[in-house]
């Protein structure tokens, strides 16, 4: 793993010892590079080959995230070039640093071992991403924003701290790969479900569970570009991610607590999904999209059948590369009328008929159409939601109609109908912006070719 | 002051405390106590303004009753034993006074009214020494008496000084004020592992020693004592800024910093004793902590030109403080992490 980790942490010397008119081709390239190195990964073996070392391994969940997160970083680089055009080379070089550290941090979480080092690292990336929101936001409600992302964080996941640590007293290590095998079954007594909940909050809260979500608006839409795109496509899946991982230890009794958070999650997608229907700012919309598709994930991971763990990683990858690139187009609006207000910027697909393709890919992506891997995370989801208990069927169908009304609803407010008047004289869409668009739809449907490689260890 | 005078009464200082920490007759400590407090006294006095005068004398009557407790506690202990030797006491009122006497001359709750008040009306350096090295005696003092203590005075004392450090700074905006509660919440976690594990506490005191120290002489440095004017660095000196959030970040806790160190050796140990709901609820109250430095994070590096605060702008001079050892304090409080390992069983 080192073979990520060292070039990852070397593209912050890149980034300092370079030109002021080369640092963004130089880290925007060889991130690539990393990036494509990355896909290495994906030859999984069966025999236990990828326990690379005493503290890092990759297994078939982990090496997905692992790609979608070094495939962000060039991305993120290519979205942030326009906002800091006006800023001197120095802060530059700094905002490019907190992405490096950020997704030095982040490959160390999804590739950790040890369950202490996963809580430390994911600990970690809180910093990076509260110094990207709060200094380089654009609106004084960025400060809010990151206090409530920093606070709503730390107060789930330090119960989990204190549970990790008991569990390491009880069980004797924390090797993730030993725990699996060694882990007791835990009966129903008060004190085994306040060690569940405590497992389970810090998790929660970064799904976001449809109660704690409050942090995710106000983080999404204050952030700067690469913060958003980061924090809905990497950052929501480490909650998923440390969900799968834990839940291995937490039978039986997952199935008695699960019931307040599958009850949270099934209310919570259609409510967040409705309030998309009356939003007004975009990136308020794609940030509820992301609360409502997340509950799906986690009524998938709490209910832990074979089916549903492959719909929650397949959805976790298809809905970061989707939720990745709605935030980039509503930025490639932001940019022109530096306003988030939907209505303000309406029918372009006349000025920008290349861009109206991606919105309408995008659109289409984010209502699950077949045949991409949003619709087989989803239908994975529904069907084994289905097989627990049969009257979801119908909150699950009034979800993906909602979730089909208000993608349709944001298509046809910016880009169709009648446009208005001010906005005849916004600059044409850059190159760097069709491509950003196209590297994120490319894999998205590459892999509904062969998603097997997203589904994930039960497959 | 007279340079003469000024080391005169530094050699006393430390003379003082050492002799406290290498004597094992209690007069003898009490004796360095007793000089420690006269030296620091007329330290505090360096520049004989009201508000100097008051944290002087606040400080001498907390510390000399403080004294007279700790000389008690001896007595009685002399009585129940019949020797000066300094081991773990023999009686139970004699441990519980002393560990009242040692509480109030550290500042724990529910004696540490006096911490905001004495920090605050002396110099930046003074406050410094006040926070750091006046630390060190009674803290080798409950050391050398932990077998003793009673668990629920000293359990019930480091959580309520966590809630009132937490607390209490959250509406301070003067820099030594903030200091201060956050010595009060540092001292509360020290003192919650003593009875478990002592070289956690001692741990804990090096860490906090290297953060304060730090920050006091990044303030030192840019010669600032409020909120409003720490905001201004961006300016002055535009890399403190970035250190003096890394640092920050590393007193509330958070990892990879090694301000996360102690806080989680302590919830290790404590955990190891069966105790779950009392690290979580230590854990928890010390975001409280975070809240406050996380306002001077906020006006201090994250919030930058262009946008504007109420402050006259300032020359960009070469700083002629003295701040000795700054770089390397800097790289302790933020980058130890990694070596948890050999410094959790090297004290």
């Amino acid at each position: 793993m080192l073979k990520f980790i060292i070039p990852t942490i070397m593209l912050m010397p890149l980034t300092w010892l370079s030109k002021n008119n080369l640092i963004w081709i130089n880290s925007t390239a060889h991130s690539l590079l990393i990036s494509f190195s990355s896909l290495l990964l994906l030859n999984q073996l069966n025999d236990n080959s990828l326990n690379y070392s005493l503290m890092f391994f990759s297994d078939p969940l982990s090496t997905p995230l692992l790609i979608l997160t070094m495939w962000l970083l060039p991305l993120m680089l290519m979205a942030s070039q326009s906002h800091l055009i006006k800023e001197p080379p120095v802060r530059k070089k700094l905002y490019i640093t907190m992405l490096i550290t950020l997704q030095a941090l982040l490959i160390m979480t999804f590739t950790a071992t040890e369950l202490i080092l996963f809580y430390i690292m994911f600990e970690a990336t809180l910093i990076p991403t509260l110094i990207i929101i709060t200094r380089w936001g654009n609106q004084t409600e960025r400060l809010n924003a990151g206090l409530y992302f920093l606070f709503y964080t730390l107060v789930g996941s330090l119960p989990l701290l204190v549970a990790l640590v008991y569990l390491q007293n009880t069980t004797g290590s924390l090797n993730f790969l030993l725990l699996q095998h060694w882990a007791q079954p835990l009966s129903t007594s008060w004190s085994n479900i306040f060690m569940w909940l405590a497992c389970m909050m810090a998790f929660l809260v970064k799904m976001p569970l449809y109660g704690l979500h409050l942090w995710l608006p106000k983080a999404h839409v204050e952030a700067p570009i690469a913060g958003s795109m980061v924090l809905a496509a990497v950052l929501l899946k480490l909650g998923g991610y440390g969900m799968l991982r834990i839940t291995s230890m937490l039978n039986p009794l997952t199935e008695h607590m699960a019931y307040p958070f599958l009850m949270l999650s099934l209310w919570g997608m259609i409510m967040t999904s409705s309030i998309c229907l009356r939003q007004t700012d975009l990136k308020s919309l794609i940030a509820y999209s992301s609360v409502s598709h997340m509950a799906l994930v986690i009524a998938a991971i709490l209910i832990q059948t074979p089916w549903s763990y492959m719909g929650a990683t397949a959805l976790m990858i298809a809905h970061g590369l989707t939720s990745s690139m709605l935030f980039c187009l509503a930025n490639s609006n932001y940019e022109r009328i530096h306003s988030r207000t939907m209505i303000l910027a309406r029918g372009l697909q006349v000025f920008l008929p290349l861009m109206a393709t991606w919105w309408l890919l995008a659109s289409l992506t984010n209502l699950a159409l077949p045949p991409t891997i949003n619709l087989i995370g989803e239908l994975l989801v529904v069907m084994s939601v289905f097989s627990w208990s049969n009257p979801t069927i119908l909150l699950m169908g009034t979800n993906i109609v909602i979730t089909a009304l208000y993608s349709l609803y944001m298509l046809i407010m910016t880009q169709r109908g009648k446009h208005t008047h001010h906005i005849n004289n916004i600059t044409p869409s850059f190159t760097r912006e069709h491509a950003l668009m196209a590297l994120h739809i490319i894999p998205l449907l590459l892999l509904s070719l062969n998603p097997k490689i997203i589904l994930g260890p039960l497959y | 002051m007279n340079p003469l005078i000024l080391i005169i009464l530094l050699t006393t200082l430390i003379l003082g405390t050492m002799m406290v920490v290498t004597s094992s007759h209690w007069l003898l400590a009490w004796i360095g106590f007793e000089m420690n407090m006269m030296a620091f006294i007329p330290i505090m006095m360096k520049n004989p303004n009201p508000r100097a005068t008051e944290a002087s004398t606040k400080y001498l009557l907390t510390q000399a009753t403080a004294s007279a407790l700790l000389m008690m506690a001896v007595i009685i202990n002399l009585m129940h034993s019949g020797q000066w030797t300094i081991t773990k006491l023999f009686n139970p009122t004699a441990s519980t006074l002393m560990t009242v006497a040692l509480a109030i001359k550290l500042g724990l709750a529910p004696f540490h009214f006096w911490v905001p008040e004495v920090t605050q009306g002396i110099p930046l350096t003074t406050g410094l020494i006040l926070l750091t090295w006046q630390k060190l005696a009674p803290l080798s003092i409950l050391y050398q008496i932990s077998p003793s203590i009673n668990l629920h005075l000293m359990l019930i004392m480091s959580l309520l000084s966590i809630l009132m450090g937490g607390w209490g700074g959250l509406n301070q905006t003067q820099l030594r004020k903030i200091m201060a509660y956050s010595s009060i919440a540092h001292m509360g976690w020290m003192t919650a592992i003593l009875l478990y594990n002592p070289t956690l506490t001692l741990l804990n005191l090096l860490i906090y020693i290297t953060m304060t120290f730090t920050m006091f002489m990044l303030f030192i440095q840019n010669s600032t004592t409020t909120t409003l004017s720490l905001s201004q660095t961006w300016n002055k000196m535009p890399v403190i800024t970035t250190l003096t959030m890394l640092t920050l970040l590393s007193m509330g806790g958070l990892p990879p910093l090694s301000g996360f160190m102690p806080k989680w050796m302590i919830i290790q140990e404590l955990t190891k004793n069966d105790m779950l709901i009392v690290p979580t609820f230590m854990a928890i109250t010390a975001l409280l902590n975070l809240y406050f430095y996380m306002r001077l994070t906020y006006s201090t590096a994250l919030t930058l030109f262009p946008s504007t605060n109420n402050m006259k702008m300032k020359w960009q001079f070469n700083s002629t403080k003295r701040t000795p050892l700054l770089p390397t304090a800097i790289v302790i409080s933020t980058m130890l992490l990694p070596l948890t390992p050999m410094l959790s069983i090297l004290l």
